[in-house]
């Protein structure tokens, strides 16, 4: 039991997790006029002294590469000393385990804000299709929910944290409320006449930056900088975007450096409240909340509710079903790369834009799967432009010309001409991926860890295949090269390790019932009424699209459903 | 983090912070003035009276020469030793004694080889002799890369994907030589691109801020007449 139990407050709703869907919790629950508590593992954010917006590798000494070359050893901030990650694959202290035979790595962010301070800030909707997988090819399960249900959320959403697109009429990929978006740059034209010859289609991408301004935030300055955060919030993260403007409220309570180890019971089927390790003190802090919302990020909130164990639920709580951990899912990643002589000499321009492509290539083929040798889509993402140089830039260019004038000229020349492509597709859902509690492991909170098994299948392995081929045939379309693969490189690269594309969902999925599922539609515990889980995990599919976008959305239409139960007294 | 903390840092993130809340309030506006006072203190940094803190002085001077080697002066500009790469490697490597001990182990390779091929250090051999050694480095790094079947390629692979180098699998004599060459190679690099020197080499333009972001026709027209679409 608690050994200092200080927060003597009852909250209506007590939040885990201040990333996409605990932000957006946050905001719609503070609107309503709810007393919120806000538990975050990582620490408070100041934008103004932390994001490295603007600042150049010679304002450092180390250039980027860190207090005694700590990104030459594999030893830095993952994306980099200038990203705004703050977490990475392996916490010190905080560890996860691997089954036998697989791989998977788990990427937590530990700060207000989570993820979203640093993700590539791709938003596209699912699409009608999306919510029935198995009505379409008899693989997966179908969501409780279709798109019609979700699309005034998805609304709701993008005029809230703003997105910029065109509208396409494209059935894998739905339109939305768009801000105006930026032109294509040249490398990014030239793919598009490429696709265009292919019959693959590339539109204006859908990115959560905003070109107008919006709720006092300046539209996009065109930096680039994304990655490293954005002082003037023109960048959606949910720490500036709507914890920040929440806490305004006075009703907004926000506990930092709290890790959560489980979610309280009372005996009769209701949660209480939510028992945390305060990291300050290293002591168990207990908060009492009428409802209790998780969104730690999928395995996070999977694991809390795993480590949650009472009589009723000796196998955690709302797992009578004995889904929780099972149907974990990351998105298939492949990426190639290019170089394009017709870019060679062009007239210098700043390529740098709003941070990242300004067009994508949707699923194209959504009804040809019939002459396809695998079952779901993927969208391609575009690299390409005159980069700012960094550490690393260069290391396979040095070595490719060695060394002296030539080298440098080779480098000059090439300066630019290089574009990239990475595809993002579906996984299916199988037996053998899933997480679990590791009965051996604890963290250095005393929390009992995670233990990850993953598998691809075959169909993950040829849709693979299909994105090389694709890459390859834009390239060589553009009168480009490809920068190819060895037969070594493509057995160890041929697939993204699991987890690396950092869209694991799943593991308390949604369902029709407490038999085939942990949540219902509204994300509710089927079996703990005040009990709700607002973050990928509630996933049953994971669609080629980025899940943060559907996160919001769908953390936004719970909270409306659980502010009419809360004022009902059905929760 | 970085150990200048100047009355020119205080200012620049100042400035940058003002041009932040001026973005917030009226729009945006260029920041061409951020980017020159950027420019311009580190440039100032680069070399200047520099206390070297890892090595002695003829493992300096190799540096120094080496990154004259590897990234010359042309007439577009300057070398890596202009834009600070001895300093770089030397800063780092006093920070790190894993590093310091790839440098110095390097360092002491290369005069031993130099000594074993012409009778004298790296700093004291002939300009034609430096380069050879150099060649002849390069060539068995790529004979290694060509026996492991393996392309030399802009893209990143799997077995660089911590930018620890190469680990030569066969016995080789030179192979030592060619680990050493990679790591003062690819930071004498990296020192040179991050550099304003380097910047401007590259003719980066970016890092500014604008209302309205728009591509230039005339880059547009050369590249799609240069394509297969043209």
């Amino acid at each position: 039991m608690p050994q200092n139990p200080r927060n003597q407050d009852t909250y209506d709703a007590v939040v885990v997790g201040s990333g996409a869907g605990g932000g957006t919790a946050v905001q719609v629950l503070i609107e309503k006029g709810l007393k919120v508590a806000l538990l975050e593992a990582g620490p408070m954010l100041d934008p103004r002294t932390e994001f490295k917006e603007h600042k150049w590798p010679s304002d450092y000494d180390h250039r980027g590469a860190e207090e005694g070359g700590a990104q030459y050893f594999g030893k830095g901030k993952p994306f980099g000393f200038f990203s705004t990650t703050s977490g990475g694959w392996q916490l010190e202290g905080e560890p996860y385990t691997v089954g036998e035979g697989s791989q998977f790595q788990w990427f937590r962010s530990r700060i207000l804000g989570g993820r979203t301070n640093h993700y590539g800030r791709m938003s596209f909707r699912f699409a009608e299709y999306d919510f029935k997988p198995h009505d379409k090819d008899g693989l997966g399960t179908n969501w409780p929910i279709s798109y019609q249900d979700i699309a005034p959320y998805y609304d709701k959403a993008e005029e809230f944290i703003g997105v910029c697109g065109t509208q396409e009429n494209v059935a894998s990929c739905p339109d939305g409320k768009f801000h105006t978006a930026p032109p294509p740059k040249v490398h990014e034209a030239l793919i598009k006449k490429a696709c265009d010859k292919l019959g693959i289609i590339c539109i204006a991408n859908r990115r959560a930056i905003i070109t107008k301004a919006l709720n006092g935030r300046a539209p996009c300055h065109y930096c680039g900088q994304c990655g490293r955060g954005c002082q003037t919030a023109s960048a959606y993260s949910s720490a500036q975007v709507q914890v920040f403007p929440a806490m305004k409220s006075g009703r907004l309570k926000i506990f930092d450096l709290a890790m959560v180890r489980e979610v309280l019971m009372d005996g009769n089927g209701k949660a209480t409240g939510i028992l945390f390790i305060d990291k300050k003190t290293r002591t168990e802090q207990i908060i009492r909340a009428k409802t209790v919302i998780l969104a730690a990020s999928a395995c996070e909130s999977t694991r809390i509710l795993l480590n949650s164990k009472t009589k009723e639920f000796p196998n955690g709580i709302g797992n009578g079903s004995g889904l929780l951990g099972r149907f974990l899912m990351d998105t298939v990643g492949f990426g190639l790369s290019g170089y394009v002589p017709a870019m060679e000499g062009m007239p210098h321009y700043d390529t740098d834009g709003y941070g990242g492509a300004h067009l994508f290539m949707p699923w194209w083929l959504w009804d040809q799967h019939k002459k396809l040798d695998f079952p779901r889509g993927y969208h391609i993402e575009i690299g390409g432009g005159y980069g700012m140089p960094g550490v690393g830039s260069y290391h396979g260019a040095a070595r490719r010309y060695g060394y002296g004038a030539d080298m440098k000229k080779q480098i000059r020349d090439g300066y630019g001409a290089a574009i990239a492509f990475a595809g993002r597709g579906e996984m299916i859902p199988n037996d053998h991926s899933y997480c679990e509690i590791d009965p051996n492991v604890v963290d250095r909170w005393g929390i009992p860890v995670l233990k990850f098994h993953f598998k691809w299948s075959d169909h993950e392995w040829r849709q693979a295949r299909h994105m090389e081929k694709t890459f390859a045939d834009i390239i060589t379309t553009m009168g480009g090269r490809v920068s190819g693969l060895s037969a070594a490189q493509r057995e160890a690269d041929g697939i993204s390790v699991p987890g690396t594309i950092i869209h694991e969902v799943g593991g308390a999925r949604m369902g029709t019932s407490a038999k085939n599922s942990v949540l219902n539609g509204y994300c509710q515990s089927h079996e703990v009424k005040n009990l709700f889980v607002m973050d990928g995990a509630s996933f049953v599919s994971n669609p080629d699209k980025n899940p943060t976008l559907t996160i919001n959305a769908l953390a936004w239409r719970a909270c409306d459903y659980m502010a009419e139960e809360l004022r009902k007294g059905n929760v | 983090m970085s150990n200048f903390v100047s009355v020119e840092t205080f200012d620049r993130r100042a400035l940058i912070r003002g041009l932040a809340i001026a973005l917030t309030a009226v729009g945006s506006m260029d920041l061409d003035a951020a980017q020159q006072v950027h420019t311009e203190t580190a440039a100032e940094k680069a070399r200047g009276n520099y206390k070297v803190k890892a090595f002695e002085p003829n493992e300096f001077k190799t540096l120094e020469r080496l990154a004259e080697l590897i990234v010359p002066k042309d007439e577009k500009s300057g070398s890596a030793r202009d834009a600070g790469a001895p300093e770089f490697i030397d800063t780092l490597s006093s920070q790190n004694e894993k590093l310091a001990d790839i440098f110095h182990g390097g360092l002491a390779w290369l005069d031993s080889e130099m000594r074993k091929r012409y009778q004298t250090t790296f700093v004291g051999a002939k300009p034609a002799q430096q380069t050879e050694m150099l060649d002849v480095l390069v060539a068995a790094e790529r004979a290694e890369a060509a026996r492991r079947g393996e392309e030399l390629v802009y893209q990143k692979s799997s077995l660089y994907k911590d930018f620890s180098g190469y680990t030569v699998q066969r016995a080789n004599e030179l192979g030592p030589g060619i680990v050493f060459f990679d790591w003062v190679r690819k930071m004498t690099v990296d020192a040179f691109y991050t550099s304003p020197i380097g910047v401007k080499d590259l003719n980066y333009l970016g890092n500014r801020a604008y209302s309205k972001y728009t591509v230039p026709q005339e880059s547009m027209d050369y590249a799609m007449k240069r394509s297969p679409f043209a």
